[in-house]
């Protein structure tokens, strides 16, 4: 019976492999219930191959996960049942309007109609797709991509919510929005985690934060704890050991 | 400063080519790379075979090389969008005229096997020449590189045009109905050429075949070398044109923002119905369907060649075909609905991530096919009976209509999980609203697939029309009834314990390592049986066993092309059974071999 003793999430040893090149390495991560958890690092660290494995998308080589105490590899019913997803860069249902995708996969769910018809309106509105009515999800735009899969993970009123870059491409009122959206959804008891490059944004919003480098956790816990005096980004910089280039070579750039 | 360098055209084209080849060198991998062998050998065989037409029946040449043409004309249309490895869009911001990129585009279109291969059934043209002396041969040369030439470019302007003018339901449905009646005229286009003219026919159908611009080649061969030096030049400028036309599609469809094949639509949809599990899904399939300008082409192209398909042959008479109208679509229409799971690409994981959902995603698909195929098919058979006046034929269309419908909406489901074909997703796509992105090879694969699992379904339902008219009937509601049921069964268990993995095979392509081994694998001899099995296994099974021991059955007297029916009677039965026995053991050696090899790979490796 998940608790709210149990941690939101938990991945312990998470390890996955494509052909020789190992893209995650032995991740541990714990998110207390409750928290608001950000997951950086630099690009093709394992952020997304690390959050698809925690929510039951892509099988890992080893390792486990689990959801309020709930193993999303053997009871995955009852996890799936517990947590949002917005995963990054998937399709969705491209040939049905944003209020069908939200009313389909509401009623799949088993919500009553009308729960669904309310909840698929006030997101929209909310999210302020409502505008494009007659609009394919094919013919979105990046930013309403991420917004209408925002909508879905929120639908079911899940506990925790797992949004992997949920503020790319997304214009700077939606994205106060959506901070304001989760917010209120961590302030209501639900735990969110999200991954982003953006450091200011993760300092912002998050009370956790986890960084891993090269497919491997080299800190976690709390911001406080893991800035320490300085700010996220230096932290980050001098925790993933790179420089910051762009000075040198490319002399032929000048006009 | 900036550079305004620009890339002179023979550098382009270099490039292009090396870039298509790098292309090619990184897909071919596993599955990819026997599928390409097993094409490229079957090609070769056809390649050959036009060569020796051109040798023994050279009367026959331009009319082979008709066929050829419109391999390059409707194969992309069917096949899905044409070989797009290097789509225009990659270069639309280079410095450089639409006319380079379209001439530098095709040199790199000409970097693959299929120009190759159809360079080698072109050299029939030489061949002929051989005929009319050493300037036959030079003037055969000359018109087997234009040919070659001219056939791509017609290939890459039908898909262009089609790209940028198929915008409506109108104009798909139109596409699909012309590409269903040309491929029934391909096989069965004799019958109204002969109810026609008779023995003018011949004559006037050997003017036909030459004034296509795939007979021109045979022209100029046969004509005095002042004509033909005119063909050739003439053949040159039609080349020049056909660029012309496609680099200006090309700018077209490069500005053009419309994507993915979206029909116009007015007011607002009709909501959802208010229900759940498969009827929802249902619902959202047919939303899906009817919002798709390609599978509204592929239905109108099943359609419409399963409807012509027996109408040509009531032109000299012939009414045999006429009840199975409807049996017809049912195959045909399965067939172009086979990766329904590759072409919704990774919105795979909603149903993955919804809590039991993968059961009413199965059936709720099958429930949408039925929806669209099952009325069209009903209609269809019942009406084509009835017209015909063919009374023998109610207890087979009866018997067989529910074993196919039945059957054909387990296999798409059960072959959709099993054998999916990763392509691009939706929103991914370029500019061809054609082109899945999917490897065609493994595509047409899939369909031929279809196209014999589905009729096998239906075979006890024939043996017990054999036994007893109306047995037939309640075996095919029951088998019919089983296949949808039992094929959809296996389809959602499958896609509850390894969803992920077909999401992944979608998301990041077909895994690095092997884990099972493939034909590519196999020992050289065995690689060349199984191809050889696999392509050609199908003809003593099906035209040469089957179909003359259907025909014996019925007492129909034509013989056709089947080698039993001309034999003494004493000798038709055993060669039937013979056949038969041939073509199942083809299949099974070509099944089981690479099996054996799955299960004993440690060994082998």
């Amino acid at each position: 019976m998940p608790t709210h003793q149990e941690p939101a999430l938990r991945t312990t040893g998470l390890r996955k492999a494509f052909g020789d090149h190992l893209a995650v390495d032995d991740i541990h991560l714990t998110v207390p219930a409750g928290s608001f958890y950000g997951l950086v690092g630099p690009n093709g660290a394992g952020k997304t191959t690390t959050l698809a494995m925690a929510v039951g998308l892509l099988r890992p080589d080893a390792g486990s996960a689990e959801i309020f105490g709930v193993d999303v590899w053997h009871d995955t019913v009852r996890a799936k049942g517990l947590i949002g997803v917005l995963p990054d860069g998937n399709a969705m249902p491209e040939r049905l309007t944003g209020r069908e995708v939200l009313t389909y996969l509401g009623l799949l769910r088993g919500l009553p109609p009308a729960v669904v018809a309310e909840r698929a309106d006030e997101l929209l509105r909310v999210l302020e797709l409502d505008s494009a009515e007659r609009t394919l999800v094919i013919e979105y735009s990046t930013g309403m991509r991420k917004k209408i899969g925002l909508a879905v993970a929120l639908l079911h009123a899940p506990r925790l919510l797992v949004l992997d870059e949920p503020f790319e491409a997304v214009d700077p009122v939606s994205s106060a929005t959506i901070r304001a959206i989760l917010r209120r959804f961590t302030g209501g008891g639900g735990s969110v985690i999200i991954s982003s490059h953006v450091m200011a944004l993760v300092e912002q919003l998050c009370d956790q934060v986890g960084v891993i480098s090269g497919g491997r956790v080299v800190a976690a816990g709390p911001l406080a704890d893991v800035r320490g005096a300085a700010t996220l980004e230096d932290a980050f910089v001098d925790l993933v050991g790179a420089r910051t280039g762009g000075t040198e070579g490319l002399a032929w750039l000048t006009s | 400063m900036a550079d305004v360098l620009t890339p002179g055209l023979p550098a382009l084209a270099r490039h292009m080519v090396r870039m298509r080849l790098a292309l090619m060198r990184h897909s071919l991998r596993g599955d990819n790379a026997s599928n390409l062998y097993t094409a490229v050998l079957f090609g070769l065989v056809m390649a050959f075979g036009t060569i020796a037409v051109a040798v023994l029946w050279p009367a026959h040449l331009p009319l082979v090389l008709a066929v050829w043409l419109c391999g390059w004309v409707f194969g992309p249309i069917f096949a899905g969008g044409g070989s797009e490895a290097l789509r225009p869009e990659y270069f639309s911001m280079l410095p450089v005229t639409p006319g380079r990129i379209a001439a530098a585009l095709l040199a790199g279109a000409f970097a693959g096997p299929a120009p190759a291969v159809n360079l080698v059934a072109l050299l029939s043209l030489p061949v002929y020449g051989w005929r009319f002396g050493p300037a036959g041969v030079l003037i055969g040369l000359a018109a087997a590189l234009t040919t070659l030439v001219t056939m791509v470019m017609i290939s890459r302007v039908v898909v262009a045009l089609i790209g940028l003018f198929v915008r409506s339901r109108v104009t798909a449905a139109t596409v699909g109905i012309v590409t269903g009646t040309a491929i029934a005229l391909c096989g069965n286009g004799w019958a109204p050429a002969v109810a026609l003219g008779g023995a003018d026919a011949a004559s006037w159908s050997q003017v036909l075949v030459r004034v296509l611009p795939s007979g021109w080649g045979v022209a100029a061969v046969e004509a005095p070398w002042p004509l033909a030096l005119a063909v050739l030049v003439a053949g040159a400028g039609v080349i020049a044109l056909l660029l012309a036309v496609w680099a200006s599609l090309l700018s077209r469809r490069v500005v053009s923002a419309a994507r993915g094949g979206v029909p116009p639509r007015r007011g607002t949809p009709r909501p959802f119905p208010a229900t759940g599990g498969a009827r929802v899904v249902a619902a959202k399939e047919l939303r899906a369907w009817w919002r798709d300008l390609v599978r509204i082409q592929l239905l109108a192209t099943a359609f419409s060649y399963a409807v012509v398909t027996p109408l040509l042959l009531v032109t000299v008479d012939v009414w045999i075909l006429v009840p199975f109208t409807g049996l017809i679509t049912i195959v045909i229409a399965a067939a172009s609905s086979a990766n329904l799971y590759g072409a919704d690409g990774t919105a795979l994981w909603l149903t993955l991530m919804t809590p039991g959902a993968e059961r009413a995603d199965v059936r709720g698909r099958q429930l949408a096919w039925l929806l669209i195929v099952g009325p069209a098919a009903v209609v269809l058979s019942l009406g084509g009976t009835l017209v015909s006046g063919q009374t023998w034929a109610w207890p087979w269309t009866l018997g067989l209509l529910p074993a196919l419908l039945g059957g054909g909406a387990g296999i798409i489901v059960l072959l959709a999980v099993t054998s999916l074909v990763p392509g691009t997703d939706p929103h991914r796509r370029g500019g061809n609203p054609l082109s899945t992105g999917a490897d065609e090879t493994a595509e047409t694969g899939l369909a031929w697939l279809v196209l014999l699992a589905v009729p096998a379904t239906a075979l006890p339902a024939a043996g017990a029309v054999l036994l007893h008219p109306w047995a037939g009937v309640a075996t095919g509601v029951l088998t019919g009834a089983l296949g949808a049921w039992g094929f959809g069964r296996i389809a959602y268990r499958r896609l509850e314990n390894h969803g992920t993995d077909l999401l992944n095979l979608m998301k990041h392509g077909p895994p690095l390592k092997a884990d099972k081994p493939t034909v590519a694998d196999l020992p050289v001899r065995h690689r060349i049986g199984v191809t050889i099995c696999y392509a050609i296994a199908w003809l003593p099974l099906f035209p040469q066993g089957l179909v003359p021991m259907v025909m014996k059955i019925f007492g129909v007297e034509e013989r056709v092309w089947f080698l039993a029916l001309h034999l003494p009677p004493l000798w038709q039965w055993p060669t039937i059974i013979f056949m038969i026995a041939t073509g199942l053991l083809m299949y099974g050696y070509a099944i089981l071999i690479p099996m054996r090899l799955g299960s004993s790979s440690s060994a082998i490796r």
